[in-house]
């Protein structure tokens, strides 16, 4: 069996982050996130480094190829290999991102082709962390078309999370658009109606006994308890239950527009969304390493 | 437009971006899944060798000596929790002797982004070669059988070969020649494939990687 453990599971979580940072600040400058955004730049600029450091973590997992290093080059040789396609995508990502944060950086328009190619790019990577596991037939609990699409959801909100963040400890003037909380709440509902179809594709069977017993490792047995507190409650639950309110609260204040009043929520709600972006990283990570954790293969290697 | 409407609109435009993204999530996956599938479907009927040379298992005639495990790690050197051939036995008497099965659809050789599998097409022996093997673990997760394994000392992936040196020059593989029983037997899958397959006690499914070896359960 394989190796593949924390370096792994974070390099997939950093793939995600860093591509959905970049998809933020491309909303943002977009206009998807509210007329008045300060979530335009911080995305951009942190993007390629993120990438960049999980595949350099990736190295340190490696067998030989940590020893004779130039091996490595070779990783772009096999076209039918989903790791060969992942190197390519995030060399490019990596690329492209780091050229549009330059023009960022420099308070400069960048062509909009860049911006654009960036885009597809990190939503190629967000994907490829899924399509990476989902294709190994030999791990049934990995071998599902849901896989990447959990990914790509938990790499969207997490991105949004991290970029508001940064926003809020580097950006000079702060904004708390409702629009930003609404569709945080519609990524976090997705990622949990994904992630409820993931494991109801295991359970209805179609992808044998031993994918059940890897979920059961999650739900019920040995992981249990990083599953539902760390992914479900604080990951998951909490951030959705805080958008929901909110998203409630501002309509709220929208219609009594008492100045006062709504500029004492914002200045509580502002504490409360920095937790709940905290959160919903943590709940990101706590699903890579689980994922990567349940995994068992097809056979046990004995006979029965 | 009120406040409250331009809300309300949003949270409908919410919704709708929601379904939208899920939607595009899944069709997007899809055709990768529908073209993985036709890429199998091709390989399966296109991509097969010349010939295709594998294992046979005779359990009835084994007497669970392991000369073949003994053989081929005199021979090959590897360290003894990286086996290249093992004997599998359970508490009921059954055994199972087996290397890496040289499959039609090495799903190792697919997956390794340096290419380090090659499969020859004269008798589709799967070979692996360490020098290239940057050691990334993504093929012990593929294969099935369990037959890649890291060693550890060189950080590099090594595996049965089929002694496709000795093969080359006129003789048999060492595992089959050292045993006392002729209960491993090697031959063209052509021929074996008629007399069994290795679908048994809880093995995956052939349907993954079509391996080359069957096995002929003891009566
Ligand atoms: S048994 Fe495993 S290592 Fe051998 S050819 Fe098949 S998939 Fe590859
Ligand atoms: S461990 Fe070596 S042989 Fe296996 S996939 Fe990685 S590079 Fe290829």
């Amino acid at each position: 069996m394989g190796h593949w453990g924390w370096l792994i599971a974070i390099y997939l979580f950093l793939g995600g982050l860093g591509a959905g940072a970049y998809l933020a600040s491309f909303a943002a400058e977009k206009g998807l996130l509210g007329k008045k955004t300060n979530l335009d730049r911080v995305g951009y600029v942190v993007s390629a480094p993120i990438v960049a450091f999980g595949a350099f973590l990736l190295i340190f997992d490696l067998g030989q190829g940590l020893k004779k290093p130039w091996l490595i080059i070779n990783m772009f040789l096999n076209f039918s290999s989903v790791m060969t396609w992942g190197i390519y995508i995030l060399s490019a990502f990596i690329c492209v991102a780091f050229i549009k944060a330059f023009f960022v950086w420099k308070k400069r328009q960048a062509p909009a082709v860049i911006s654009y190619l960036g885009a597809i790019l990190a939503l190629a990577t967000a994907a490829y962390t899924g399509m990476l596991l989902a294709v190994v037939e030999g791990i049934p609990f990995w071998n599902s078309y849901l896989m990447p699409v959990v990914f790509v959801v938990s790499a969207l909100s997490t991105g949004l999370s991290l970029t508001s963040l940064i926003a809020h400890f580097f950006e000079k003037h702060q904004v708390h658009e409702v629009r930003v909380s609404q569709i945080h709440l519609g990524l976090v509902a997705t990622e949990i109606v994904a992630l409820a179809a993931f494991f109801a594709l295991i359970y209805s069977g179609s992808q044998g006994t031993i994918a059940k017993i890897s979920a059961n490792m999650l739900l019920t047995e040995s992981l249990s308890i990083p599953f539902w507190l760390l992914l479900i409650i604080i990951g998951l639950v909490g951030p959705l239950a805080f958008y929901l309110l909110q998203a409630r609260s501002n309509k709220k204040a929208l219609l009594t527009s008492n100045d006062q009043n709504s500029a004492l929520n914002s200045e509580r709600g502002g504490i409360v969304s920095l937790l709940c972006d905290g959160a919903v990283l943590v709940g990101g990570l706590t699903l890579r390493c689980l994922i990567i954790f349940a995994a068992l293969p097809v056979w046990n290697g004995i006979l029965s | 437009m009120s406040p409250n409407k331009r809300v309300a609109l949003s949270r409908r435009n919410l919704i709708k971006g929601g379904l939208l993204l899920g939607t595009v999530a899944a069709i997007g996956i899809m055709p990768i899944k529908v073209l993985k599938a036709e890429e199998t479907v091709k390989e399966n009927t296109t991509a097969k060798t010349k010939k295709q040379i594998g294992f046979s298992y005779d359990e009835g005639k084994c007497i669970k000596c392991e000369s073949c495990v003994r053989i081929c790690q005199e021979t090959y050197q590897w360290e003894s929790d990286t086996p290249w051939r093992r004997l599998l036995k359970n508490d009921k008497g059954n055994a199972l002797s087996m290397s890496c099965n040289h499959c039609a659809d090495p799903a190792c050789a697919k997956v390794c982004p340096v290419k380090a599998y090659s499969k020859r097409d004269s008798d589709g022996i799967v070979i692996h070669d360490a020098s290239k093997c940057v050691g990334c673990g993504y093929c012990l997760y593929a294969c099935p059988y369990h037959a890649p394994h890291i060693q550890k000392k060189t950080g590099a992936v090594s595996k049965c070969h089929f002694c496709y040196n000795l093969q080359d020059t006129g003789s048999g593989p060492r595992c089959v020649g050292v045993c006392p029983t002729k209960a491993l037997t090697m031959g063209d899958m052509k021929e074996l494939s008629q007399k069994g397959n290795l679908d048994y006690k809880g093995l995956p499914s052939s349907k993954i990687t079509n391996p080359s070896m069957i096995i002929i359960p003891k009566a």
